[in-house]
């Protein structure tokens, strides 16, 4: 899993079902500062479905968005899985650096 | 649709021609959101601009679904368009070979009726050659065909030049 993979996944567990294209995009960009279009976020979405990770169903169509319905995503327990795992990962490389290489920074 | 804005349209059609229909509806949704979103912010004009680089950066394999569905047949079209012109432009080509041999020497001495006997030869082979790459599909299937199709041609060129089954156009 990408890292960018890694943020919007992450974001999809953070919104918990309220989880689509637009509302990731202000989660990420409020929280990380950092821009990201919505063909980013759409092309990652959809290979995160094609591995299982998230699920989705339509939602509410809403006048702001010219009637069209949402498209709501959710975390698979395949995606929680994954995220653990890469959190375990990050956190025995954090544990596995010497204590005396951030001491004198 | 009830809103203060409206995006460009000609950008929103050009989203829905490339898009995949099966994403069509949610990332348009998306899209119109982002744009009003923009409007209150920016302004409309701003929004407009930035409504069209979404656009741009959505042209994405993953996103781009019916364009080759949908423009296959004008692709193919196109791609045998250019087939057959090159084959009509081959066969004059072709016949600039003997009469710049004529001009410098006397062992080929064709006559009218031998250029045109030879360019309908070379039209009609080009034509059925293209004849079997419109209509069959397999690659195997092709050689084949175009093969027997280049067999007949240097048989009947030979036939015409030379007299190997000394029919009544056998040649000399």
């Amino acid at each position: 899993m990408g890292e960018f993979e890694e943020i919007v996944l992450l974001t999809v567990a953070i919104l918990d079902g309220e989880a689509y294209g637009v509302s990731i995009i202000t989660e990420i960009e409020e929280r990380l500062r950092r821009k990201v279009s919505l063909g980013a976020i759409q092309t990652v979405l959809k290979r995160l479905e094609d591995k299982d990770m998230v699920k989705s169903e339509f939602g509410e169509a809403t006048n702001i968005r010219g009637g069209k319905r949402k498209r709501l995503y959710e975390i698979t327990s395949i995606g929680k899985n994954i995220l653990s795992q890469a959190k375990e990962q990050r956190n025995s490389l954090w544990d596995a650096i010497p204590k005396v290489v951030f001491k004198f920074t | 649709m009830d809103m203060e804005h409206k995006p460009p349209s000609k950008v929103l059609a050009f989203f829905r021609w490339y898009c995949n229909p099966d994403f069509r509806e949610e990332i348009e949704g998306d899209l119109i959101e982002r744009f009003q979103c923009y409007s209150k912010e920016f302004g409309h004009k701003r929004a407009n601009w930035l409504f069209i680089k979404e656009v741009l950066l959505l042209f994405r394999p993953t996103i781009i679904g019916n364009i080759h569905l949908a423009n296959k047949k004008s692709i193919i079209m196109t791609t045998q368009s250019k087939r057959l012109l090159f084959i009509l432009a081959a066969v004059p080509i072709l016949l600039l070979i003997p009469y710049i041999a004529m001009q410098f020497s006397n062992g080929v001495d064709w006559k009218l009726l031998d250029f045109a006997t030879m360019g309908m030869l070379l039209l009609g082979t080009g034509l059925l050659c293209e004849f079997v790459l419109r209509k069959v599909k397999g690659t195997k299937g092709r050689i084949l065909m175009c093969g027997l199709v280049l067999l007949a041609f240097l048989l009947i060129w030979a036939e015409l030049a030379v007299g190997i089954f000394g029919t009544a156009f056998a040649g000399s």
